[in-house]
């Protein structure tokens, strides 16, 4: 036999790498109602992640793409012409969601793009629907600098800067009292640490001491030591920037702990799914909503009662933004159609004039009116502060809406 | 660092090294075995967490092929504990007769076996994000009956609280890695199977049937994976699909640590890699991925054997 352990030692390392990459790899989902045929609807594409660590707020966003579809198709589409969705899995990482965009761009012919999931996976693949003139629209990135990556880029996802402080303040009128706060943000996500930035600013500017910054990975679960370090500071107040699974567990296991004062969890954690992970110890927290189901609009009552309907159980700010996402195509798209006919326009132009409208437009949407700012930022009016209240058997509980 | 703070950080280390050390036993097992490591043990461990939440009666959520489906039995936890991991065994089982089975019978390269391993490792993280969907999934508060959420290992006045689970963690553990140590070392089964890792052709020569012996490694080395993966989850949940992969990596920085196929290397290797980790300054935290695989780069070029490993004989 061989030595075996210098080929051991490459193969650990290659094998290391292989793991990783498969982790965020990027699968083509391909809706097969939807590219197959030859029938002349409108082609939109939806880059969310399907699979890896982001698959869960990818999902939710998808779905409300989904509902979107089938809601608007049903009043007619765009003046007559359905729309289709054309769906590309964009994995965890950057790479997929490149890969995810140019097949959208290139082959499915889509006349704008609504994603990604991730703001760290929008600075990487924003700048190609950029060069192909292609518009997108954001859905779920609310990180500094999205719309400013270039003109063809714009969301409807407010930017934490705008959300986040509310949270804080929400806090703050629960207890007064509050002196020494803990941060805790996971350093491997551009949307979280550009979170914490805003909520440390916010901390700063409401005159509380910043007693401590604990940084973790959205793939960590195990929050023991930074959670014991940050409560032997004894913090009156806890904010987390991370995603659900991770999230939900550094709350989880800070109350095991002992921490008895309020926590703030930040957009990562705004979605149902983090109940599953804290259970009944996520009773109590506070996290800044830009879309509230119980929101009056006709609009919404239609989205959350298809939702209610298909799932049991309320829409998450995620669904909300997909559903609005698509709506803004849609109605941009029937208005570019009165001027000039879409079927008539070559693909370059519609996608070209299609982002003048969309830049132009008002809507009344699930999140209430919103508008866009000239650079591609959405305007929107509402924002509330939602509080966990489990139920007894700890397995189910809501967001409770308290502004 | 007072010694509150330090004591604290030590007990939480010792916990988390001590499930490093169970899933790392199962990789050394394996590999003593057949001198290759089974890429596929993240994958196990993920899908042993599964088991044993559908056993206690844990319905799954809407994205999945199998959306709400829940079994129509609920069984406590440690029942589910222990058959879930043999489920995973089972698995472990089917996975060496399905992609090591045939690779070995034609005397391939041992990195053709890894290679496979690890598609068989990328096909059940796949398969489970198919059925049950990206969600994680938690077991119900009860699992541990009605144990406080976390124990006091200080005094009123200067508390140094642990959470409860982390410390049964910690206790079954330590039994099943001297479960395992007797096993090896005292019964027919384990010297056959020591055997069998000290000279394959000499073993069979002396009649060990040496397929049903790698058979049992890989139920043992799976279920050990299994068991693993449901105690890591009823601390922190099945965060999705994907959650054994990074305890996958950490296993493999354990076992290089401790010395490839050495049973009480995986176990020094384990506690080892947790403490360190439990020790990163509060400020460097979200590097201890780094700080483990750096152990490991250093242990690589030090002492290539690990810390308990035999020195590589050069055999012609």
């Amino acid at each position: 036999m061989k030595n075996a352990l210098p080929g051991t030692t490459a193969l650990l390392s290659i094998c290391a790498l292989l793991l990783t990459s498969c982790g965020g790899g990027t699968n083509t989902v391909t809706d097969t109602a939807a590219i197959t045929g030859t029938s002349d609807a409108i082609p939109i594409g939806i880059a969310l992640a399907q699979t890896s660590n982001v698959a869960l707020l990818g999902q939710e966003g998808f779905v409300g793409a989904r509902i979107a579809e089938t809601y608007f198709n049903s009043k007619g589409g765009i003046n007559g012409t359905p729309i289709k969705l054309v769906i590309q899995d964009t994995g965890g990482d950057e790479a997929g969601a490149i890969n995810a965009f140019q097949t959208l761009i290139n082959k499915d012919k889509v006349v704008g793009i609504v994603g990604p999931t991730l703001s760290q996976q929008a600075f990487s693949a924003d700048p190609i629907a950029e060069r192909a003139k292609v518009p997108v629209i954001g859905a779920s990135n609310t990180a500094k600098g999205i719309p400013e990556i270039g003109d063809y880029v714009a969301r409807v996802s407010s930017p934490v800067s705008i959300v986040a402080p509310n949270s804080v303040k929400a806090a703050l009128k629960q207890n007064p009292q509050i002196k020494k706060v803990a941060v805790f943000y996971a350093q491997n996500d551009a949307f979280n640490k550009s979170e914490t930035e805003i909520f440390q600013k916010t901390v700063k500017d409401q005159g509380l001491e910043l007693v401590t910054v604990q940084k973790f990975q959205t793939t960590d679960t195990d929050f023991q030591a930074q959670a014991t370090n940050a409560i032997n500071l004894k913090p009156d107040l806890v904010i987390i920037s991370g995603l659900a699974a991770d999230g939900g567990n550094l709350v989880r296991q800070l109350r095991e702990l002992g921490y008895k004062g309020i926590i703030i969890g930040g957009n990562g954690l705004n979605t149902p799914n983090v109940l599953s992970v804290c259970k009944a110890l996520c009773d109590g927290v506070l996290i800044a909503q830009a879309y509230s189901p119980e929101y009056p609009g006709e609009i919404n009552k239609v989205f959350r009662q298809a939702y209610v309907d298909q799932y049991k159980k309320e829409p998450a700010q995620f669904t909300g933004q997909a559903f609005t996402a698509v709506q803004v195509y849609v109605e941009a798209l029937k208005e570019l159609d009165k001027k000039s006919k879409i079927s008539t326009l070559p693909l370059d132009k519609l996608r070209a004039e299609l982002n003048k409208q969309i830049l132009a437009g008002k809507y009344d949407t699930p999140l209430g009116e919103i508008a866009f700012t000239p650079v591609g930022d959405v305007i929107q009016k509402e924002f509330y502060v939602a509080q966990i209240k489990m139920d007894k058997d700890g397995n189910t509980g809501k967001f409770v809406f308290i502004k | 660092m007072n010694i509150t703070l330090f004591l604290q950080q030590f007990l939480n280390g010792l916990s988390i090294g001590s499930i490093y050390a169970i899933f790392a036993l199962g990789y050394t097992l394996v590999y003593s075995i057949l001198g290759i490591i089974n890429l596929a043990h993240g994958a196990i461990f993920a899908l042993g967490a599964y088991f044993t939440y559908a056993l206690m009666g844990g319905n799954f959520g809407f994205n999945g092929l199998l959306a709400n489906a829940v079994l129509p039995i609920k069984l406590p936890f440690a029942m589910s504990l222990i058959l879930g991991s043999t489920l995973a065994g089972l698995v472990g089982v089917a996975m060496e007769r399905v992609a090591f089975q045939p690779l070995r019978r034609q005397g391939s390269d041992p990195l053709l076996t890894v290679v496979s391993s690890l598609g068989v490792g990328v096909v059940i993280v796949n398969l489970i994000q198919y059925l049950v969907g990206a969600e994680s999934y938690t077991y119900p508060a009860n699992t541990y009956g009605n144990l406080p959420p976390a124990i006091n290992f200080g005094s009123l006045e200067n508390p140094i609280p642990i959470r409860s689970v982390q410390v049964v963690i910690f206790g079954v553990s330590v039994v099943i890695v001297t479960i395992l140590t007797y096993f090896i070392n005292r019964t027919k089964y384990g010297k056959a199977m020591q055997a069998i890792a000290e000279d394959p052709t000499t073993a069979s020569l002396l009649g060990i049937n040496s397929d049903r012996f790698i058979i049992l490694t890989f139920f043992i080395s799976s279920f050990l994976a299994g068991l693993a993966g449901t105690l890591v989850a009823s601390s922190v949940s099945i965060a999705g699909p994907y959650f054994g992969i990074a305890f996958g990596l950490r296993g493999l920085a354990v076992i290089v640590l401790g010395g490839l196929g050495s049973i009480p290397g995986a176990v020094l290797g384990g506690l080892l890699i947790g403490l360190v980790e439990a020790f990163v300054p509060a400020e460097y935290s979200g590097y201890k991925d780094a700080v483990a695989f750096g152990i490991l780069f250093i242990m690589l070029l030090v002492r290539p054997q690990g810390l308990l490993g035999r020195r590589f004989i050069q055999k012609v």
